[in-house]
């Protein structure tokens, strides 16, 4: 059996290994991630000297380098695809394609794929430097796949926004703007309303609790189930598959207790839980992305 | 092999196509002719799936266009008007990219598209990249491109548009070529005699209705009907002018040196009547018949209403 390769990130991809961008920006980033790794190793070990190895300063590296290279995949990922369909229009090769048998399912996974592969082509080749990680202990092998399929779910989750936007603006600026609105509103802005709506229920508690005479417990409600909310929030999938390899999920749950407790089993398994509701959502935005394109 | 019928399609309040029908035979190389803005674009969008129409239907090789448009895109390659490449990609490659998007690949591809490549004339532009190549070649490699999957219906919207006159000949030559080869082609264009010379049949697009359809030939004789008849005289021409002033079919006279035309309201036998009569007055005539039409002034003559719209 031959397997089909999708023409368009065929030929996505024989562009991008042409320029000669793409090595410089690999040789770069890993060099950036090798000196930090350098420099973290130098001054836990030998600044401290040998015998007092903490494998939470181990950790600390772990932790700064998936932090970063989270960072990197939500500023990197939203211009790449904002790009990717109306990128297509402005040079005017997209009627092309639409006249063809390509469905529009294939050209939107197609261009989705070929906008994500370098920023995963960095994430993985970042492995060997956060191996070292693990050469000393502390974080698992398995912590560190955990990690790399949380980065490129992650990247899908946004590159799937920046594809739908993409294909709803006939140019690349405002799809660009509003991609990298989302990644604002995903990641703070969830918190941030949860927050607002969490004030305005204590708020309107405490009025209550002390117009009746402040009698019985003061026990404000929580926000229950609306907390879900930050199921969509990559960054705090993050937190969740760090904290847990940290042993304790202490912070992220005071984090979610803040607001008031949700189930106990979802907290627990919040990083896999969240991992499928964003695979959900961005199955649905290339959908949508798909329909967009075939609709005239 | 294309049958459009009562194709109607509004932008808002403005309605582009009124109504069009169409009617292309097998093989036929077909001229979509008419003036900025009348429809062919967009009739020609709808053809091949860009665009849906508000009414009316397209049957492609008996097959409809609006409810198997993957089946439709099987059987034409379309050429826009305008149309952009791809940056640092080779023409070869070009090629080859749009022969994997139909399941060709390998070897087979890179054959493929040689030839074509060569058909095309940029047989030596293999390894150049697209982006520098000129607007001729661009143009050229587009048509070539829309050929990898054998298509039997070529769609060009105005493929000589923006080129030199060595271009558009050698455009009109790979087109006459691909005509021959047994392709049917519709070809837009707002030049009606750069049409008239390589197609077998034409059609006269304004405010998105057919006006008139045919092989050129037919249309240029039909159109001549109300053309001028030019006398010449070898003598005797101020008593011809006398009778044909008498003549109630005579509208207007317009006497030149040696020769008049007049405004005639009348067939062949009428036209024969008359030249009988002069004749038989003992009147010279070297020269009689009506004046040859020709393509500028035909297509000035059915599109003139807006002449100067736009
Ligand atoms: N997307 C659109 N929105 C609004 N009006 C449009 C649109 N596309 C075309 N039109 C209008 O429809 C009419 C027909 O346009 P079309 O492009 O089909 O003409 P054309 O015959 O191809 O002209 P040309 O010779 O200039 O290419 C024009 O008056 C144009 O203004
Ligand atoms: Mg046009």
């Amino acid at each position: 059996m031959k397997v089909r390769i999708n023409p368009v990130y065929k030929k996505e991809l024989k562009i991008s290994v042409r320029s000669i961008r793409l090595s410089l920006v690999i040789f770069a980033y890993n060099a950036l991630l090798a000196m930090i790794g350098l420099l973290a190793f130098y001054f836990n070990f030998d600044a401290n000297g040998y015998r007092n190895i903490s494998y939470s300063s181990v950790l600390v590296v772990y932790t700064m380098i998936a932090i970063l290279e989270f960072a990197l995949i939500l500023f990197v990922v939203p211009a790449f695809t904002a790009n990717a369909i109306a990128g297509e229009r402005e040079r005017q090769t997209l009627e092309i394609l639409l006249t063809t048998t390509l469905k529009p399912e294939q050209i939107i996974i197609g261009k989705l794929m070929s906008s994500i592969s370098t920023i995963i082509l960095l994430v993985f080749s970042s492995f060997p430097v956060m191996a070292i990680v693990f050469a000393v202990g502390g974080v698992r092998f398995v912590d560190l796949l955990q990690f790399m399929v949380f980065a490129c779910i992650t990247s899908v989750f946004i590159g799937s926004i920046g594809v739908l936007f993409s294909t709803f603006f006939k140019k690349t600026v405002p799809a660009t703007v509003f991609t990298y609105g989302a990644v604002v509103i995903l990641t703070l802005g969830t918190l941030a309303t949860l927050l607002i709506i969490y004030l305005l229920v204590v708020q309107s508690y405490e009025n209550n609790y002390y117009n009746s005479g402040a009698v019985g417990n003061y026990n404000p409600p929580g926000l229950g189930n609306l907390t879900l909310l930050l199921l969509v929030n990559p960054a705090m999938t993050l937190l969740s598959m760090i904290t847990k390899q940290y042993g304790s999920m202490d912070i992220f749950k005071e984090v979610l207790d803040s607001f008031g407790g949700i189930h106990e089993s979802i907290v627990n398994n919040w990083y896999y839980i969240s991992v499928a509701v964003q695979l959900v959502l961005s199955g649905i935005f290339l959908k949508l992305a798909a329909w967009k394109l075939r609709t005239k | 092999m294309l049958e459009i019928r009562d194709l109607y399609k509004r932008y808002g309040k403005f309605t582009a196509l009124d109504g069009l029908n169409l009617e292309i035979g097998k093989g036929e190389l077909f001229g979509f002719v008419g003036p900025n803005g009348a429809g062919k674009t967009t009739t020609m969008r709808i053809m091949s799936g860009l665009l849906r129409a508000d009414s009316g239907s397209i049957l492609i090789d008996g097959i409809d266009a609006v409810a198997q448009p993957m089946k439709i895109k099987e059987k034409i390659g379309y050429m826009p008007d305008f149309f952009g490449v791809y940056d640092n990609l080779k023409a070869m490659e070009y090629m080859e990219f749009y022969a994997s998007i139909y399941g060709i690949e390998g070897l087979e591809a890179r054959e493929l598209c040689r030839d074509l490549m060569k058909l095309v004339n940029l047989e030596d532009k293999e390894d150049a990249y697209v982006d520098g190549l000129s607007r001729g070649m661009k143009q050229r490699l587009c048509l070539a491109r829309s050929l990898v999957h054998n298509p039997e219906l070529l769609i060009l919207d105005e493929p000589a548009s923006g080129l030199d006159p060595r271009a558009r000949f050698e455009m009109k030559e790979i087109l006459k070529n691909l005509s021959s080869m047994g392709k049917t082609i519709i070809i837009s264009s707002h030049i009606l005699p750069e049409l008239a010379e390589m197609c077998s049949s034409i059609g006269i697009i304004e405010h998105g209705r057919m006006v008139i359809k045919g092989t050129v030939d037919d249309i240029m004789s039909r159109m001549s009907a109300s053309n001028p008849l030019i006398i010449r005289f070898a003598s005797g021409k101020q008593e011809a002018v006398q009778r044909l002033k008498e003549n109630p079919r005579v509208q207007n006279i317009a006497i030149q040196e040696d020769s008049v035309a007049i405004g005639f309201s009348g067939g062949q036998e009428e036209e024969a009547e008359l030249l009988g009569s002069l004749v038989s007055q003992g009147i010279g005539i070297c020269h009689f018949g009506r004046e040859e039409g020709n393509l500028e002034s035909l297509f000035m003559q059915i599109t003139k209403e807006d002449g100067n719209e736009g």
